[in-house]
C-alpha cells in the first residue's frame, strides 16, 4: 500500500495470480468493461503475439470517497507460464493481497496445485508471508465441462481460511463478486494494520459500498 | 530477498513517476504540430513541475503589434506567465487575454492523477466581436483601429467546438502517455528480470562452486585412502607370499603333494590379491598426480614381443590365435617402459578375457602423428599443430562393447555390466589406469567397438626425440 497523506491518495496493489490459461487476463477485461469509465483506466496489457501475458496486466481504478478520500485500486496479474516465474515474483512485490484464480476442470487440479504452491513460494521469497496475506480464490470456468461440482467446492470452502467464489470470467460472471471479497479482505487486513478508519476517518463499510457501486455499474446503460 | 533501486515502489505500483519518463518530446511536438496545422491554434504542453515539453505556435500580428510597445510587451508577458500558472484539476479552465482573446488550459491526467496540462490558445471566442475598451488604457500609444485589424483576423472558435477540440487533444496526450507508459514498464520490467536472473544464477553458481569444491575435497581424501589402504594391505600380503614361497622351496621341510597343492592355491591367489593392491595404489598415485614415470626411448617391437610372450599362454588355452605386427620403420616411444607394458598387457588381458575360443586378438605398432595442443574444433582444424608419434593398436575379435557404454569405459570402478566382475574377475581398474597413464605420457587413447565382431583399442604415444 502507498499513501500520499498530501493529496489524501491510497494505492492499494492487488495482484491476479494463478496458473497458465486459467483466466486472470479475462477477468481483469471483465472488470474493465464493468466498471465506470470515469473510474478506470485503461487496461494495459503486455502481451506476446499469441495473446499470452508476458509481463503483466494492469488496470488501474480509482474510487473518489465521499470521505474525501481517494483510493486507487492497482489491479494487475501475473504471466502464468512456468518459466515466467522470475516476473511473477516481481510483479508480486509489496502486493496487499491476491485473488487466485484457479481452473475449475478437473484436468488443471495438478497446474492449480502447482501454482498455488509456487505462490506461496513466492510470496515467503519476497518477504511476505503467505499464511498472513489476504488471499480469495476464484474457480472460474463454471461453464465447462468436466469441472469441479459445486459440492465439492462447498467442502473446500468449508475447510479454506481462504473464502471461495465461482466465476464464468469471459461472461463477467462472479468477477465483480471476486474483486469485490478481495478489497474487503484486503482493507480489514489493511485496516487492522493501518487503522485506516481513524488516520482518513474512512468508514470500511461505506467505502465497500463506494467501490461496488463504481463496478456495478451496468455497461449497457452507458452514454445515457 | 530481491534488490532493486530502479524507482522500485513506483514501478511495483505501475505508475507514472514523470511526464517526461513517458513521452518523448518529438512525438508530442509532432501531434502539437499537426493540430496547429488543422485548427490554426497554437499548443503547449507543460509537466507537472512546470517543464515545457512541447510548444508550437506563431505569433499573431495582434500580438506582435503591441509586443512593440511598452505597455503592450509587459501585459502580454504578464498574461504568459499567468496562463502558464493556472493548474486545472478536474476541468479545463478558460484564462482571459487583456486583448480580449482567450486560453484554454486542460488537465493532463492518468490514472486518477494529474500528471500535467496543455495550453490551447490564444483564441478569440467566435461571441467576442471586438477587443475590450480596456486595450487602450495598456498603453497610450495603441492605435485602437490599428489593433481592431489585427483583432479581426485571430481565429475565431465557438466555445463548444473549442471544449471539442481540447477534449480531442487531451485524449490523444493521455493515449501518448499510456503508450509511453506501457513501453517504460515493459523495458523497465526487462531489465528487473534480467537482473533477477542474474543474481538466482549467480547464486546457483555459487552453490555449485561450493558443492564441487566439496567433492574436489572429497575425491582427494578418496584418492589418498586408496593409496593408503593399498599399501597397509601390501605389507603383510608380500609377507604372505614370501612365507608360502619359503615353504614351496622346503625351506621348513619336505611337503607332501597335498600341501604342495594347497600352497600353490595360496600363492596364486596371493599373486592375484598383490595384482589388486597394486593396481589400486597405482590409481591412486595416479589420481593424486604423484606417479613418477621414468621416460626413455622404448623400442615398440622389444615391447609388444615382451606383452605377447605373457599373454600368449592363456591366449592359447582358449585356443586364440596371437599376432604381433611391427611396422618397419616404427620410430621407438617415449615412455616409462614398465608403465608402457602395463598399459598393454592390460588391454591385451581383457582381449584374451572378452574373445571367445578361435578368436583372434592383434598387437600391432605403426609410425603415426599426435596432434598437439588444441584438441578440437576449427582452430585445430586450421592450425594444427602434431608431432611424430607410435601407433600401438590392440584388436581383438571378441564380444565388443555397446555403443551407449563406450563413453565409461575409462572410468574407475566401472564394469560394462555387473555380471562381467562375477565372469571374468577384475574391479573395473584396468582401463581407468590404462587411459589415466596414456595420459601421463601426453598420448590418446581411442576405443572403437562393434557388439560380437570385436574392440581396437588404439594408442598414440610421442615417438622418442632421437627417432622423430
Amino acid at each position: 500500500m502507498q499513501v500520499d497523506f498530501g493529496a489524501k491518495e491510497l494505492t492499494v496493489k492487488l495482484v491476479y495470480y494463478g496458473p497458465a490459461l486459467s483466466g486472470k487476463t479475462t477477468n481483469l477485461r471483465a472488470i474493465h468493461w464493468l466498471a465506470a469509465s470515469d473510474t478506470r483506466g485503461e487496461l494495459m496489457t503486455l502481451e506476446t503475439q499469441n495473446d499470452r501475458t508476458l509481463f503483466f496486466d494492469m488496470l488501474p481504478i480509482t474510487v473518489s470517497s465521499k470521505s474525501g478520500l481517494k483510493v486507487r485500486l492497482k489491479l494487475f496479474t501475473v504471466p502464468g507460464q512456468v518459466m515466467h516465474n522470475t516476473t511473477r515474483r516481481l510483479v508480486l512485490q509489496a502486493a496487499d493481497g491476491v485473488a487466485f484464480v484457479a481452473d475449475s476442470q478437473r484436468s488443471e487440479d495438478e497446474a492449480n496445485r502447482e501454482s498455488f504452491a509456487n505462490l506461496k513460494e513466492n510470496l515467503s521469497e519476497i518477504g511476505i508471508n503467505p499464511e498472513q496475506i489476504p488471499i480469495v480464490i476464484q474457480f472460474n470456468k463454471r461453464d465447462l465441462e468436466g469441472i469441479r461440482t459445486d459440492d465439492e467446492l462447498e467442502q473446500i470452502a468449508a475447510r479454506s481460511r481462504a473464502p471461495i467464489y465461482k466465476a464464468v470470467a469471459t461472461r463477467g460472471y462472479g468477477v465483480v463478486q471476486t474483486l469485490l471479497g478481495l478489497v474487503r479482505e484486503t482493507w480489514s487486513n489493511l485496516e487492522d494494520e493501518h487503522e485506516l478508519e481513524e488516520k482518513f476517518g474512512i468508514n470500511p463499510s461505506r467505502l465497500m459500498m463506494e467501490i461496488e457501486s463504481t463496478l456495478k455499474h451496468d455497461p449497457r446503460k452507458r452514454g445515457r | 530477498m530481491m534488490h532493486d533501486d530502479t524507482h522500485a515502489a513506483d514501478l511495483l505500483m505501475g505508475d507514472v513517476v514523470r511526464l517526461e519518463d513517458v513521452l518523448s518530446r518529438d512525438a508530442v511536438t509532432t501531434v502539437c504540430k499537426s493540430f496547429f496545422a488543422l485548427f490554426g491554434l497554437p499548443v503547449r504542453v507543460i509537466s507537472c513541475e512546470g517543464d515545457l515539453l512541447a510548444d508550437v505556435h506563431q505569433d499573431r500580428s495582434l500580438c506582435r503589434y503591441l509586443n512593440t510597445l511598452g505597455g503592450g510587451e509587459r501585459a502580454c508577458a504578464k498574461t504568459v506567465s499567468a496562463v502558464r500558472d493556472v493548474e486545472p484539476t478536474d476541468q479545463a479552465i478558460v484564462h482571459p487575454c487583456f486583448t480580449g482573446a482567450v486560453y484554454r488550459i486542460a488537465p493532463l491526467t492518468y490514472q486518477g492523477r494529474s500528471i500535467g496540462r496543455f495550453i490551447m490558445g490564444p483564441y478569440v471566442p467566435a461571441t467576442t466581436k471586438s477587443p475590450p475598451s480596456s486595450l487602450t488604457l495598456v498603453d497610450p500609444a495603441i492605435d485602437a483601429k490599428k489593433a481592431l485589424a489585427h483583432f479581426e483576423v485571430m481565429p475565431r472558435v465557438r466555445d463548444d467546438v473549442a471544449q471539442k477540440l481540447s477534449t480531442h487533444l487531451q485524449g490523444v496526450l493521455e493515449l501518448l502517455v499510456f503508450s509511453g507508459h506501457r513501453t517504460q514498464l515493459a523495458s523497465t520490467m526487462q531489465i528487473a528480470n534480467v537482473r533477477e536472473n542474474y543474481r538466482e544464477l549467480a547464486e546457483k553458481n555459487e552453490r555449485l562452486k561450493v558443492s564441487f569444491e566439496k567433492l574436489k575435497e572429497l575425491d582427494k581424501l578418496k584418492s589418498s585412502f586408496l593409496a593408503t589402504v593399498s599399501h597397509e594391505l601390501r605389507t603383510p600380503l608380500t609377507s604372505i607370499i614370501g612365507y608360502a614361497e619359503m615353504l614351496e622351496s622346503g625351506a621348513a621341510g619336505a611337503l607332501s603333494d597335498g600341501q604342495a597343492e594347497f600352497l600353490q592355491t595360496i600363492r596364486g591367489k596371493a599373486d592375484q590379491l598383490l595384482g589388486l593392491i597394486s593396481s589400486l595404489l597405482d590409481l591412486g598415485q595416479l589420481e593424486a598426480d604423484s606417479l613418477k614415470l621414468n621416460k626413455t626411448a622404448v623400442d615398440a617391437r622389444a615391447l609388444l614381443s615382451d606383452v605377447g610372450s605373457t599373454v600368449v599362454p592363456a591366449a592359447n588355452r582358449n585356443n586364440i590365435n596371437l599376432e604381433i605386427n611391427v611396422a618397419a620403420d616404427t620410430p621407438r616411444v617415449h615412455g616409462d617402459p614398465v608403465r608402457l607394458r602395463q598399459i598393454i598387457v592390460n588391454l591385451a588381458d581383457n582381449a584374451v578375457k572378452f574373445t571367445p575360443e578361435g578368436g583372434e586378438i592383434e598387437l600391432s605398432a605403426e609410425p603415426g602423428t599426435l596432434n598437439t595442443g588444441l584438441a578440437e574444433g576449427l582452430e585445430a582444424q586450421l592450425f594444427p599443430s602434431t608431432q611424430s608419434a607410435v601407433v600401438l593398436t590392440v584388436r581383438d575379435t571378441g564380444q565388443g562393447i555397446a555403443e551407449d557404454k563406450l563413453a565409461r569405459i575409462f572410468d574407475a570402478f566401472y564394469q560394462i555390466d555387473g555380471g562381467t566382475t562375477r565372469e571374468h574377475g577384475g574391479a573395473g581398474l584396468g582401463l581407468s589406469i590404462v587411459k589415466q597413464l596414456v595420459d601421463g605420457h601426453d598420448g590418446k587413447i581411442e576405443v572403437t567397438s562393434e557388439v560380437d565382431q570385436g574392440t581396437v583399442f588404439v594408442i598414440k604415444l610421442p615417438a622418442a626425440d632421437d627417432d622423430a
